[in-house]
């Protein structure tokens, strides 16, 4: 795919060109299967430790490790 | 209030697909539930406004306030304990409807697990594990089929659970369980919160409308978090946990050339096996030798968004749209489960060519053919019922199929969001975090729910989600509330233009569009789980109730509704139903619910009968919370030399 450059103006006032957006034109045909990314069964409990890690990590994520209250 | 729209605007639905079918029925009409509305005039005032109390013989009574007579029931009772015993029955009703399709699936996803229902195959093993740990199943090397099969066994168990809170409340934030164990209200299994409000409600037991709401909030979670959770999570299992997809929706999806099926319901066991076999290429050589180009399926309502969000197929049309689907002439068979058929199909179908259908032995009706489901030969039914359509197409008459399709992006299951926040790497929800405390996305709202004659179809539902992205809100939606979107063209990532600047650049950044389609209505439990990864994952407080969030179902008219209005109140989120309120002859109860409510469980129900005073309020609250988490106000960012450094207190 060719490079798509479109000009914006600058915080100066200035115009410049820069990189448009690169998305291929129309609808995909296929949806987007990501959970197939996940091979094995080792892979799935990795990315559940990882990504699912809300609930499945080692120890709890985010504001729920807070040692004083918001 | 609840008063329905002046009849004289004639205005029915904003759809212009709908319209299209309005005009065809102009000369000979089919009567859709709006004439029939028009001739129930006027309904009954008590009944509206819950005062009247039918639950014993020596009623019915209605019981009104302020009318010395009326102020009492036979029994003594007064008003908002009337209004009360209504409501968490209808609680009652709403939960045992998602929670018996729950177990439902659970029993297909058991005897799949045993290889005893041919067709079903576990589709995501991840998903299995991830129940797997939920339900402190052994992994380890098990073959997949041994772990299923625990699985299963301990879903089902859960719906009968008699004793302990049941296993998915252990999802929520901490902080929520807490205030559930506090007040009592952590939820055993659906089966027992249901009996236990029929008892409550029975004449002459539970009389404080306090206690009854308490159970009415266990009941409600035990929909939301038990039986809901369970159906979605299996179904995911199942079927494969939902990833975006395009589709296409509207009464434009019917074709004039093609045998066309239509699944109404809720269950996505029958529609599943249904599309499988339709795409066969002895099927679709069998519709050619009928005249036909193939055969194209479709769903109304959940049935719809069910085989939608997974693979594409066309739904045909929300609830109200039902009627109107046959009367294009062009349904071909129309197959029903279970869950928000209307009572008329049958007498319309035979205004028609249309075979319909009912399928499942707990939604029997009369005028139809019954072709009972059942998972052991779920493809050789399902086989039947599309070889009745088929024969069925040389019998069709005339057609008006409307020319109205639209095109939307659905399947954002919660775990898909995630990915498309942070990729299989680092799936997250802190870009969405980081950009409600910058500001970018004031807050988040999730719209859902029916349609209701009592107010021009759809027309609450995209006025109220246009309103709310125009504010920066992001939507998430599900059931007939999710399809209004879809058709105005809402759920495609060219909507951003529709949405506030910080929206927009947000939706623009990560190539999502600013109303997102998480599934049926059993998937509410899936906007639950998106809540709490927003709670874990940190700035946003420790609380459901702490989020700059907000829900509301415009067009409600199911006891589902009030039952999943009621579990997102219950955990913490302000909730705004419109069109009509059914305590509203109750000023004490009501006051609970809209009011005193808040300080028990940290979120509170509203009525509002235009769309736009229910974004206002919606975003009033999103706007209290941001100011209560101290992100109301753009924070000048200041660098920080070593002096300064030094002052910063490091206890």
């Amino acid at each position: 795919m060719g490079e798509k450059k479109i000009k914006k103006e600058r915080w100066d006032g200035s115009e410049v060109e820069i990189l448009g957006e690169t998305y291929e034109e129309g609808l995909p045909e296929e949806p987007i299967r990501w959970r197939s990314k996940l091979g094995d069964r080792q892979q799935m409990l990795r990315y559940l430790q990882s990504g699912e890690r809300y609930w499945f990590s080692n120890d709890w994520y985010g504001s729920e490790r807070r040692k004083t209250p918001a | 209030m609840a008063e329905i729209k002046k009849k004289e605007e004639k205005a029915r639905s904003v759809d212009p697909a709908c319209e299209e079918v309005f005009a065809t029925c102009e000369e000979s009409p089919v009567g859709f539930s709006w004439d029939r509305l028009a001739k129930q005039q006027p309904q009954c005032g008590f009944g509206m406004k819950g005062q009247c109390c039918r639950i014993c013989s020596m009623g019915p009574c209605r019981v009104m306030p302020d009318k010395e007579k009326y102020k009492y029931g036979v029994c003594g009772v007064d008003v908002d304990t009337v209004a009360a015993r209504n409501f968490v029955r209808m609680i009652a009703g709403g939960a045992a409807a998602h929670s018996d399709h729950g177990r439902g699936v659970a029993e297909t996803f058991l005897a799949a697990a045993k290889g005893e229902a041919k067709g079903y195959e576990i589709k995501d093993e991840q998903k299995l594990l991830q129940l797997a740990l939920d339900f402190g199943v052994e992994i380890g090397d098990r073959a997949m089929q041994d772990i299923a099969i625990e699985v299963g066994e301990k879903a089902l168990s859960i719906f009968g659970e008699q004793h302990g809170p049941i296993p998915f409340i252990k999802r929520a934030p901490l902080k929520r369980q807490e205030i559930w164990k506090q007040h009592s209200m952590e939820p055993r299994g659906v089966d027992r919160e249901v009996v236990e409000i029929m008892h409550r409600t029975h004449m002459g037991v539970d009389q404080d409308p306090v206690n009854l709401m308490q159970q009415g909030s266990r009941c409600a979670l035990a929909d939301g978090w038990g039986g809901s959770m369970v159906a979605t999570e299996l179904q995911d299992v199942m079927f494969g946990t939902p990833q975006p997809i395009i589709g296409e929706c509207n009464l434009g999806v019917l074709k004039e050339d093609e045998v066309n099926i239509v699944i109404h319901g809720h269950e996505p066991t029958l529609s599943e096996m249904v599309m499988v076999v339709s795409q066969a290429p002895e099927m679709i050589e069998k519709a050619k030798k009928k005249g036909a180009k193939g055969i194209n399926l479709g769903g109304i309502c959940c049935s719809a968004n069910e085989i939608l969000m997974r693979h594409g197929v066309p739904n045909v049309g929300n609830f109200l749209q039902q009627e109107l689907a046959l009367a294009t002439g062009a349904v071909d068979l129309m197959a029903v489960d279970v869950q928000c058929i209307m009572d008329a199909l049958p007498r319309i179908a035979k205004q028609y060519h249309t075979k319909f259908i009912t399928t499942n032995y707990r939604a029997k009706m009369s005028g139809a053919e019954h072709i009972q489901f059942d998972e052991d030969h779920a493809e050789e039914i399902a086989r039947k019922i599309v070889e009745m359509a088929i024969e069925n197409y040389p019998n069709r008459g005339t057609t008006h199929i409307p020319q109205t399709t639209n095109t939307l992006v659905a399947g954002f299951s919660h775990e898909t969001i995630n990915y498309l926040l942070g990729g299989v790497f680092r799936a997250a929800y802190k870009p969405l975090n980081d950009n409600i405390i910058n500001g970018r996305i004031r807050g988040i709202a999730g719209v859902v729910g029916c349609n209701n004659p009592k107010t021009v179809h759809d027309s609450a539902h995209i006025a109220l989600v246009k309103e709310l992205i125009a504010n920066d809100v992001i939507v998430l939606q599900t059931g007939c509330s999710a399809l209004a979107a879809a058709k105005a063209g809402l759920m495609l990532p060219e909507a951003a233009k529709e949405a506030g600047k910080g929206l927009a650049e947000v939706c623009e950044a990560v190539g999502i569009p600013p109303v997102l389609h998480m599934g049926s209505c059993v998937d509410n439990s899936r906007i639950l789980m998106a809540a709490t990864a927003v709670v874990k994952e940190g700035g946003l407080g420790d609380d459901i109730s702490d989020l700059p969030a907000a829900g509301a179902a415009p067009e409600w008219m199911s006891e589902k509704a009030i039952s999943i209005g009621h579990y997102f109140v219950a955990s913490g989120v302000y909730t705004v139903f419109g069109t009509t309120w059914p305590t509203a002859g109750a000023p004490g109860f009501t006051d609970l619910l809209f009011n005193k409510y808040e300080q028990i469980v940290g979120g509170k129900w509203d009525f509002a009968q235009e769309p736009s005073e229910m974004a206002r309020k919606m975003i009033e609250q999103i706007d209290n919370k941001r100011a209560a988490l101290g992100i109301d106000k753009a924070k000048e960012r200041v660098l920080y030399d070593m002096a300064m450094r030094r002052e910063l207190d490091a206890g």
